[in-house]
Parts: structure tokens; sequence; C-alpha cells
């Protein structure tokens, strides 16, 4: 395992709660090894990271909320102590058990959408996939501490001369517009959730942010939002991402389609990932694994080949809809839903109803933009919008309004 | 219990129907098959009256019959909220 002890990136600028300094300059919080932080805020995570990053503490990260008092319990039996930072300011619970720390090992949480989170073991060398020599950018991060996307920017940041970083902490999220133009952000990754939020409540504000790099990932990537996002941001590159936890950065697709091409399937290319479909599931071997995931990995996802391109709908628990003996997949329901030009968020699912078993049902965001054309859509719009573009089967019958689209702290809405 | 009239219940097929860019005729007695409403939109029908109602359907009580008009549908769910 690599450690790294002096991170190409020190000098890179880290903004902070408005205060631009450097890596270098962030404080290096005494702390125990192993040890679990919860840091809910930026500058606590940025000062966690950099000290993992100069002398290699085995470390999980995460925000307080991720992790609740049993979890906090196994954690201290697997030789764990557990430090709650607050503004610099540690407070400390000692391991159950002791035992000796593993240099350099860096610990994940999943994000735990089918079931409890689980840890996954990775080091600051295996959450690093970009290595070639990037044009400069200021990244902003919006991601929760510690979880891979949010590693994913910080160690760009640490290990890249030129990648610099503006962090935002949960109450500025909606604000995030302003806080980059006013920074020079150039580069920003998130969730589909996080663009379209952007995309409903403020369109003007985002429109002002000078982006060259825009990023997707975390959730099912469909054309809609990929296609607003290039109306507002016509010469920028926008990119979408598969990682996970289990598997690394494993998909990167930069042309501006949802899905990757069908000629990936099934390629093998010494040093990336191999990706395959069985029985409708993405299959990853990635060489940027976590411990003890080489091989072959059941993603859990679910994907589907539309015409040229595999398209990951949704997660193989909850993407099928059975009704009455027709499958549906509420990923591909939902890319038709929000190819509405009046919508700005859907989720799909599946409805206990009589004689059929089950029944699509979905709840959707109406736009809000000024300069929309007319009203926002009703329901029998959108019904007939879907019933000309799917099996009859597979339209949305009760299809609920909603005026705000969810978000959880994961800048995840589990569409 | 919140339980529909017959009229609401009409109300709610003349909803169903409409959102599939058709009319409900006035007649009760016209057949299912002439205004194309089917298992599909019967289902959507039932889960109007029940988030409506606030109250699950029993389709596991005896009685199920053929349903062939529209009257029928308007009686059968009419009935089934009383089951």
């Amino acid at each position: 395992m690599t450690v790294a002890t002096s991170p190409a990136g020190l000098d890179n600028r880290v903004v902070v709660a408005g205060v631009a300094r450097s890596w270098r300059d962030l404080p290096v919080p005494a702390l125990p090894s192993p040890g679990v932080v919860l840091a809910a805020g930026a500058a606590d995570a940025l000062a966690v990271a950099r000290r993992h990053a100069v002398d290699g503490t085995e470390l999980l990260l995460a925000a307080p909320t991720r992790v609740d008092a049993t979890m906090r319990d196994e954690l201290r039996a697997a030789g764990f102590a557990v430090t709650v930072l607050t503004a610099g300011v540690p407070q400390t619970v000692p391991p159950a058990v002791s035992r000796a720390p593993e240099a350099g090992r860096l610990w994940l949480l999943t994000s735990g959408s089918t079931g409890r989170p689980k840890r996954v073991g990775h080091s600051l060398d295996s959450l690093t996939t970009v290595r070639s020599a990037q044009p400069e950018r200021t990244w902003l991060c919006p991601y929760a501490p510690g979880s891979y996307a949010w590693w994913q920017v910080v160690t760009l940041s640490l290990t890249q001369p030129g990648q610099h970083l503006v962090v935002v902490d949960p109450d500025e999220l909606d604000d995030w517009p302003a806080i980059a133009a006013a920074h020079g952000v150039d580069a920003v990754s998130g969730t589909p959730t996080f663009w379209r939020r952007t995309l409903h409540r403020d369109p003007q504000a985002l429109a002002r942010v000078p982006l060259r790099q825009l990023t997707l990932g975390g959730e099912p990537v469909d054309q809609a939002v990929l296609d607003r996002l290039r109306e507002l941001f016509p010469a920028a590159r926008i990119s979408w991402i598969y990682a996970s936890s289990e598997v690394g950065a494993s998909i990167v697709v930069h042309d501006g389609r949802a899905g990757f091409p069908v000629g990936w399937l099934d390629r093998v290319t010494p040093g990336r990932p191999t990706l395959s479909l069985r029985d409708d599931e993405l299959v990853i071997t990635s060489p940027h694994h976590g411990v003890g995931l080489d091989g072959p990995v059941r993603t859990g996802d679910r994907a589907q080949v539309v015409d040229d391109r595999v398209v990951i709908t949704g997660r193989l628990d909850s993407d099928e809809i059975n009704v009455g003996g027709s499958k549906v997949s509420a990923g591909l329901v939902r890319a038709v839903l929000t190819a509405h030009p009046g919508v700005a968020w859907a989720r799909v699912t599946g409805r206990r109803a009589p004689v059929l078993g089950r029944m699509v049902v979905a709840e959707v965001v109406p736009t809000t933009a000024p300069g929309d054309a007319g009203a926002p859509p009703d329901e029998g719009a959108l019904v007939r919008w879907c019933a000309d573009r799917l099996p009859e089967y597979a339209v949305p019958r009760r299809i609920r309004l909603l005026t705000e689209i969810p978000v959880k702290e994961t800048l995840k809405s589990d569409v | 219990m919140n339980e529909l009239s017959r009229a609401q219940i009409r109300d709610l097929m003349a909803q169903v129907v409409r959102n599939q860019g058709r009319v409900l005729p006035d007649d009760d007695s016209t057949d299912l098959r002439e205004i194309g409403f089917r298992s599909l939109d019967f289902s959507e029908l039932a889960l109007r009256v029940e988030d409506a109602t606030g109250e699950e359907l029993n389709f596991d009580a005896p009685g199920l019959r053929r349903i062939a008009t529209v009257g029928d549908v308007l009686d059968f769910l009419a009935e089934l909220q009383r089951q």
C-alpha cells in the first residue's frame, strides 16, 4: 500500500467558509489511529484528509449522521477510537479493543442503499483515479465528507497541482452557484439530483458560474438532465461517472449522452475496468476496487441495452416493476417523464393494485423557471406524454405533483 | 369510513378516461369495450377510490362478477367499499 507523505497538491488553493488558503495552511489535528472521525463541517473534514495524506493514519471519515450509536459501538469493538470533530475540537471515545493501526488504510462506508452501510477498505492511492495531467481547474465539492464522491474530488486536489477546491457546507448548498461564482469555480461534480435541484431553483444563477467541466454521478443519469446542462453550458465538457466504494470509478462518459456505448461491454484492457451484463445486472471487474473485492463484482445496479447504449436504470431490487406479468423499468419510465419540458424531476415506483398486482405510479416536480411557456403540466398531460412513448402497461397512472425536489444528505433522492 | 358515492366514483372514472384523451359517456349502459376501458383503467380507478377514501379495497371478497358496462364498474366499486 502506498502512503503519500508529500502530496503534490499541497499548494492548491482551498476555500472553506469563504476563506481561501492552501492545503498546506490547513491545521493538522492530532487524532488517534485507527480512528473514526465524524466531521460535519467542511473545514474539519479537509483537515482530517490532509492529516491522513501526510502521515497515513488509519482512518474512517464520515458525517456524524452516517454513523449511528450502534455502528459507533461496532467500530469501537473493531479497534477504532471514535472522534467527533467540531470546529477543530476533538471529542474522542477510545476503542473497546486495542489493536495496531494499518498504515495508509482508508475506510469508506457504502451508501447503504441496500441496507446498513458496510465498511470498504481503500487507500489514498486506490481512491486516486485521475493520474494524468489535467487542465487547471477550481472544483466545487458539495458532497458529504467521507463519501466516495467526496474523496474523489479531495484526492484530485491533494494529488494534482492546479486542482483547486471550494467546499460548501450542507447549509450553503442551496446558494452554491453564488459561492462558486465568487471563487472562480469552473468545475463541479454532483449527483443528477443536485443538478436538477439547481436547475429547478435558479438556472440564471447557475448560468453565471463559468463552468468548463460538469460531472454527474451517484445516481442514474438520464438524457434530459444532460441536455438541460448542455443548453446552459454549450462549450463545457459534461461527463457522467459510475463509481462506488466497492468498484471505484469504473465508467466515465464524456460524449454528452446517457448510457455508455455497447462496444464497451466485455472489453478487456489492462489497468481498466471490465464491464459486463449478467441477467440485466451490471458486473464490474475493476482495478480501483476496495479490499477483498477483486474479480467480478455484482453491482446490484440494473442496466439495459437501448439502441447502441447500455443504460443504467436503477437498483436491481427496485427498478423492475411487474405489471400483470409485463416487466417495466422504473428508470426508463423516469427518463420519459424527465424528458417532458415541464418536468424538473421524477420518481417512478410500483404500487400494489387490484387485478394487475402492481401499477406504475410517479411523483413529479414541475419546472418553475421563469420564461417557461404556459402552466406546468397536469396529470392528464403527463399521462398522455408517456402514453405516446411507452407501452400501455408502463404508463404511470397516478402522478402526484410535488413542489420541491427531495434530496438526502448524500445529494441523492432515491429515484 | 369515508365512503364515496356512486356519483363521486363516476367523477373519478371520468378523470381516468379523460387522462387517456377520451370522454366518459353519460349512459351507464355503455359497454366498456366501446370506450376502451380495460384492466389498467379499472386498476387505476380502484387506486383513485382508495386514495380518496384512505381505505384499501378488499378484492379478495366473494362476489366478483362480470363487469361489462360503465354501470357495472360503478356498482362494483360502490359495493366493494362496504365489504
